[in-house]
């Protein structure tokens, strides 16, 4: 991830400026620009000539348009307001293509932006887009849906996106032969088009709120949560952000809950997650050259709570610096690896991806097979849900059979235990009754589930399929 | 139907279609999906059941443990509508 504490001084200090210097009218537009700020600055350099720079536009682009679909069909117009946000933002990134102009030591990023002419021929093109599709009242979810969900797939398929250089690094008169899969990295675009996806989906179901071009920007690339989540909900980022203007400097119980959870972060993220990976943590290399079974157990329960301690410390982290801008982001771990149940630890890991995919996946493609008739099993529409949620949970991290098999996994582990909780109900029930075997029962259930996960993430920290077959193997003494 | 039917109605789809055990003692307030008798997929069985038996559209978004914990949640849910 990358993300360093010179990134969280900046914020520290945003932060104080927010709260005592910035008049309370304008912290809105203050959060917008940071936001927008963050999307180009955090983008890491690449190698093709300009990508660093028009990565993150055409993200805003594409931010902004989803925001014009996501309007009810007859307030497409752009008011007054959204273009003044508009003007900001375009001319935000003006100012930002302007550091292409300082002399190397002194830019903000490697990124060198293109020529101010250029971005700008973008940035007129980009209003006259906005202007030439106001009023429109067609509805194009669906197309905006698959739209992202396309580019998504581009982006996750190693074979498509060095396809996609070579083509990009032809037009850029750079050696296409040179195209890689890393050539590509889209800062946050994994949790922006679940942000995007989230709203249009709603707004098609009628259950969106209105939200202002402002109001949408800063939700989808809130800064805190552009690196790696969590995945808030538009209606309740709007909440807090209805509230902001009603937030006092001198809130001190607000600064000590922010600035707890950013301590207790950085001390996952750069004690434990870092003592960790020094050594005690499976990594590809590391796994080859481990011959004792004990030591790649001890390595792989390294790699589990490593995974664990850095992306929830992240996660505090940025709750924490949410808070302190008075956005109380959703919550993404609570303690995972002590729950015994695979669907315990689903409903407790990486929750706002669980949670979004069961309101968007699981959810409707239940009920949709629950209403047909004559309706088909419980257990087949079980596991047809269940296999189809966890599948895209696995290709969400990537379009690799690695993945593909991570998440099969774990949607064999929750249908087994679905089938199996549903049968043994009153059992357990009766269990309750009985306190020292109910406690038994469930450390060994603990012990159980935590290596389901523990074996699961084999085929998450391996890269490729033949490894991580020969990795199990090893684990059992083969 | 009145307030009464309609959480009379959803008791004995609960008891005998979800918690499988008719004679089991469910009180009104007691937390359902956070006590364990109740997943995802149930609270889509639910969701579905109150479409056929209410003509009531509860969205995928209000099926969660916040929002349908309780017997009486679920029947406030449906009396809004």
């Amino acid at each position: 991830m990358n993300f360093d504490l010179a990134l969280l001084g900046i914020a520290a200090v945003g932060a104080l400026i927010f709260n005592f210097f910035v008049p309370q009218s304008w912290r809105e537009s203050f959060l917008l620009t940071v936001s927008v700020t963050a999307l180009f600055w955090l983008q890491p350099p690449l190698p093709i000539r300009w990508s660093g720079f028009l990565l993150p536009f055409f993200l805003l682009f594409l931010v902004i348009w989803s925001w014009w679909l996501t309007k009810p069909a007859d307030q497409r117009s752009m008011d007054r307001q959204s273009w003044q946000t508009l003007a900001i933002v375009l001319g935000l990134v003006l100012l930002l293509a302007c550091v292409r102009y300082l002399p190397p030591g002194w830019r903000p990023t490697l990124n060198r932006p293109p020529g101010i002419e250029v971005v700008g021929a973008l940035a007129a093109l980009f209003a006259l887009f906005m202007w030439l599709i106001q009023g429109k009242k067609v509805e194009r979810f669906l197309f905006g849906m698959l739209i992202i969900i396309g580019l998504f797939v581009m982006v996750k398929t190693e074979w498509i996106v060095v396809q996609i250089s070579t083509v990009w690094r032809t037009l850029a008169n750079q050696n296409p032969s040179l195209a890689a899969s890393t050539d590509i990295f889209w800062l946050g675009f994994s949790y922006i088009a679940f942000r995007l996806l989230h709203t249009i989906r709603d707004r098609q179901t009628g259950q969106l709120p209105d939200l202002s071009l402002q109001k949408f920007v800063s939700y989808t690339l809130f800064f805190p949560a552009l690196l790696a989540g969590p995945i808030d909900r538009a209606e309740r980022f709007s909440q807090d952000w209805d509230r902001m203007s009603e937030l006092t400097a001198d809130d001190w119980p607000r600064w000590q809950k922010g600035l707890t959870r950013i301590v207790q972060g950085l001390g996952k993220k750069f004690i434990l997650a870092d003592a960790l990976a020094l050594g005690l943590s499976l990594n590809p290399t590391v796994a080859t050259q481990t011959d004792s079974v004990f030591w790649l157990w001890i390595l792989l329960y390294g790699y589990a709570f490593r995974l664990y301690f850095d992306f929830s410390g992240y996660t505090d982290i940025a709750i924490g610096v949410g808070i302190l801008f008075g956005i109380e982001l959703p919550e993404n771990f609570d303690r995972p690896y002590w729950q015994s149940t695979i669907t315990a630890f689903w409903q407790r890991w990486h929750m706002t991806l669980s949670s979004w995919v069961r309101f968007y996946v699981f959810s409707p493609l239940s009920r949709t097979l629950l209403r047909r008739k004559p309706r088909p099993s419980p257990q087949l529409i079980v596991f047809v849900s269940q296999m189809a949620t966890m599948i895209i949970i696995g290709l969400w991290h990537g379009i690799t059979i690695n993945f593909l098999i991570w998440g099969t996994w774990h949607g064999l582990g929750l249908f087994i235990h679905k089938i199996w909780s549903d049968r043994t109900r009153k059992w357990y029930r009766q269990l309750q009754t009985y306190p020292r075997r109910l406690l038994l029962w469930t450390w060994f259930t603990r012990f159980i589930t935590f290596h389901f996960v523990v074996i699961g993430w084999v085929w998450f920290v391996i890269p490729d399929f033949a490894s991580a077959v020969d990795l199990l193997g090893r684990l059992v003494g083969y | 139907m009145t307030p009464t039917e309609i959480r009379q109605i959803i008791r004995d789809f609960l008891l005998n279609e979800l918690i499988r055990d008719e004679s089991y003692p469910l009180k009104d307030d007691e937390g359902i999906i956070s006590g364990g008798m109740m997943d995802s997929f149930a609270l889509a069985e639910l969701g579905v059941f109150v479409e056929e038996a209410f003509d009531v559209y509860i969205p995928d978004a209000d099926l969660t443990v916040d929002k349908m914990d309780t017997l009486d949640l679920m029947v406030a849910r449906v009396l809004q509508g």
